[in-house]
């Protein structure tokens, strides 16, 4: 991994807060989003910034809201929330390698969201062991307040702020795929992983594009993983390296 | 809300709370049972997950807000920048804001 980032030794949560600030720019303009449509579909503010704090999971809130106003059974509406955050049980495992000995990584588990652990996949091996718990609360922190506090914009003045920064929305969401494609590109490193990550990028647009946003991300993966594996038995895995 | 409703609630936040934090205890106890293993403890299917994952989240956030061709043209040059700017730097801020500035210019000169 070749990216490079300067670390404060004596600050390791503010350089973490620092290198989570462009998630910023796809968290707000969304909570703010889900703050309105939550208001909308009969929550209060203070319900809908409740379950940003409890739930903290993007796509699986608006699916909640959304299927609480149209009336849904509450057993169905809980099962298909965790069925879409199932995902989520694959991040913690990838970063423990990385982790100290300290009590606190368990509880900062619940802030471990897509964007948060592709950033923290890619910096944790980087830093010292003494800095990663600090780097990561900071990163995590910072991300988990951006979500709260754009709920709670978005469920007080969500209306007013999107007919006002119409523009700011669309643009500042870039920073996301922006970030991740710079987690991504060092990833790149020989054919067989080139293949492997194309084929779920592209699978992830595909799927996102014809509707099925909920599961791009699993189905894309695997999808990817496939490829890896064959790939593995084809002419094309020879002299690859780095595996 | 209701107390059924706020039950769905508690519900659906401590199942994925779960889904976070279970998986991290079942990885830490198999390194501590491997000893020094480190990322070699990790089964080979879930480390190959773990870069894929974010891919595929990549794939997934760079379909724009309102997709449109003004909207592909701003993402492809926003891409074609951050790349750049990446391959100068190396670092993870600079290529962000070149990407994200880069994509609002293209909406704003042509939008």
């Amino acid at each position: 991994m070749s990216l490079q980032a300067a670390t404060s030794p004596a600050r390791p949560w503010l350089t973490g807060m620092r290198e989570a600030f462009p998630l910023l720019g796809g968290y707000v303009p969304v909570a703010i989003s889900f703050g309105l449509i939550a208001t909308q579909a009969g929550f209060s503010a203070w319900e809908a910034v409740i379950i940003s704090v409890l739930f903290y999971a993007g796509a699986s809130q608006f699916l909640f809201v959304g299927m609480i106003a149209a009336g849904s059974p509450l057993w169905l509406v809980v099962a298909m929330t965790l069925l879409i955050n199932v995902r989520h049980v694959v991040y913690a495992p990838n970063l423990a390698p990385w982790l100290t000995s300290s009590r606190g990584w368990p509880w900062l588990m619940h802030t471990l969201t897509d964007q948060v652990f592709a950033l923290a996949h890619a910096r944790l091996p980087q830093l010292p062991e003494a800095q990663r718990l600090g780097w990561f609360t900071g990163a995590a922190l910072l991300a988990w307040a951006s979500w709260i506090g754009g709920t709670a914009l978005g469920a007080v003045a969500g209306g007013e702020l999107i007919a006002r920064w119409a523009l700011m929305g669309e643009i500042l969401p870039f920073a996301l795929p922006a970030l991740f494609l710079v987690l991504v590109a060092p990833r790149f490193t020989s054919r067989r992983w080139s293949l492997a990550l194309g084929m779920t990028i592209a699978a992830a647009l595909l799927l996102t594009l014809v509707g099925l946003t909920n599961v791009a991300i699993p189905l894309a993966a695997a999808c990817g993983a496939l490829c890896f594996q064959v790939a593995k038995f084809g002419p094309t895995a020879k002299g690859d390296r780095h595996e | 809300m209701s107390s059924a409703l706020w039950i769905a609630v508690l519900a659906a936040a401590l199942g994925t709370l779960l889904m976070r934090l279970l998986p991290l205890l079942w990885m830490q106890r198999r390194l501590e049972r491997l000893g020094d293993a480190g990322p070699e403890a990790m089964p080979q299917w879930l480390g190959l997950l773990g870069p894929l994952m974010i891919a595929a989240v990549l794939g997934v956030s760079l379909v724009p807000v309102t997709p449109g061709p003004l909207a592909w043209l701003a993402t492809a040059i926003g891409v074609l920048v951050t790349l750049a700017v990446w391959w100068r730097k190396r670092t993870l801020g600079w290529p962000v804001a070149a990407g994200v500035a880069a994509y609002g210019a293209v909406v704003m000169l042509l939008g």
